[in-house]
């Protein structure tokens, strides 16, 4: 085979592993994004953050009404602790996301590619 | 009764061990999700004799039979075998699960994390997965959205959340129905292939309780049904890290590495699954 080609075939097979490896890294990412209060599940994600951020910039601090992923309603006592403990869970799964995402663009093989998502 | 608990079927055929997967799975629910696993078997004497049955709650029997359905088990893109496929006592979880709230769970799904304990203090008394991802990007996966062409929501019966309500008494009944009846649902639902799948009763079960209509009946699970089909191969297990060769796009027999960290995978290639078993136990 034409050593250039070779070559070209080898980046391939590894731009396959990478996007791959990406795609899943977005998947834990997202994983890690659930947040569940009083039964109800969220998906934490930029617009309920800012929605949060709003009602509570406008004085609605207690007993707030959200819709869950599911569209159940659920009655929020405290929005603040909440919109805290959601403030949490993005920066934790972020700031993890950007380390591994980080680690993985730094790999040049596909055993190594591998092996970094540790 | 234990109030919660995870519920397995393994009913073995003349090749692949369900229950040896069924063992491998129990202790990982006892250590990610810390619940109680009771198995339901056909093969008491096999489990008895070659495994730690401690990891069991409780042990339901169930008497051996073979089932009608045959299908098509595959060893990644180039090896396969047409193997008898005991499918037809999921309907049944309802009456045999021993908990007031029960996950049920095939045998090949590697719990690799605690997300499914959130489904527990879920306010759905009934929630299964819905959307899912392929591992391969590459691959069609519209028999995965929609039962057929022309049909209704595919909904995976690989993890089902249920509470022992009346409501999904009658849910698991319906179930019990259309799989005594499948030669007609699968005419009016239009489904192409001849093999009873939990998946595709399931679906037609939530389709109708809905009204025939979308609407609630059903919650989903808590993130994405992720997946490898039979024809990739798992090549290496190490608690929550797992590492596949994905078959790669029209090239047969040829794959592309990748893997997982603290993510739960529905793995389809059951001999690929015993031979990494068979290293960790």
């Amino acid at each position: 085979m034409d050593e250039r080609l070779e070559k070209a075939l080898k980046i391939g097979n590894l731009m396959i592993t990478l996007n791959d490896q990406k795609r899943l890294l977005k998947e834990r990412f997202l994983e890690n994004l659930i947040y569940y209060k009083n039964g109800s599940q969220f998906n934490i994600n930029k617009e309920m953050l800012t929605f949060v951020n709003m009602l509570l910039s406008q004085g609605h601090e207690t007993d707030v009404v959200l819709i869950d992923d599911n569209s159940i309603p659920v009655k929020i006592e405290d929005l603040s602790e909440f919109y805290e403990n959601i403030l949490d869970l993005y920066f934790s799964a972020s700031n993890d996301y950007l380390l591994k995402y980080n680690e993985l663009k730094k790999q040049r093989t596909v055993e190594r590619m591998i092996d970094c998502n540790e | 009764m234990s109030n919660k608990g995870v519920l397995l079927f393994a009913r073995n055929n003349s090749t692949i061990d369900y229950v040896k997967q069924a063992v491998f799975l129990a202790n990982r629910i006892k250590k990610y999700l810390n619940v109680p696993t009771s198995i339901v078997t056909d093969s008491i004497n096999y489990l008895n004799d070659n495994f730690d049955i401690s990891v069991f709650d409780q042990i339901i029997p169930v008497e051996y039979e073979n089932s009608m359905n045959n299908r098509r088990y595959s060893d990644g893109a180039l090896h396969n075998m047409v193997l008898n496929f005991k499918n037809d006592m999921r309907s049944k979880a309802f009456s045999l699960s021993p908990y007031d709230e029960t996950i049920v769970m095939d045998t090949d799904y590697i719990v690799s994390n605690d997300l499914l304990k959130n489904c527990f203090n879920s306010y759905n008394d009934l929630q299964l997965y819905k959307q899912s991802e392929d591992l391969a990007s590459y691959r069609d996966t519209y028999e995965f959205k929609y039962v057929s062409d022309s049909s209704i929501d595919f909904y995976w019966a690989t993890v089902v959340f249920f509470r022992k309500t009346p409501t999904n008494k009658i849910f698991f009944e319906l179930i019990d129905h259309i799989s005594e009846n499948w030669t007609h649902y699968r005419s009016v639902y239009q489904i192409d292939p001849l093999l009873f799948r939990n998946d595709y009763a399931f679906s037609i079960a939530i389709h109708i309780m809905n009204g025939f209509a979308d609407s609630g009946f059903v919650g989903e699970l808590p993130g994405k049904m992720l997946y490898t089909t039979d024809q990739d191969l798992i090549i290496d297990l190490k608690n929550d890290k797992m590492k596949f060769l994905v078959q790669k796009e029209k090239h047969l027999g040829e794959y592309t590495a990748l893997s997982t960290n603290g993510q739960s995978i529905h793995v389809m290639n059951k001999f690929s699954l015993g031979r990494i078993i068979n290293e960790a136990l």
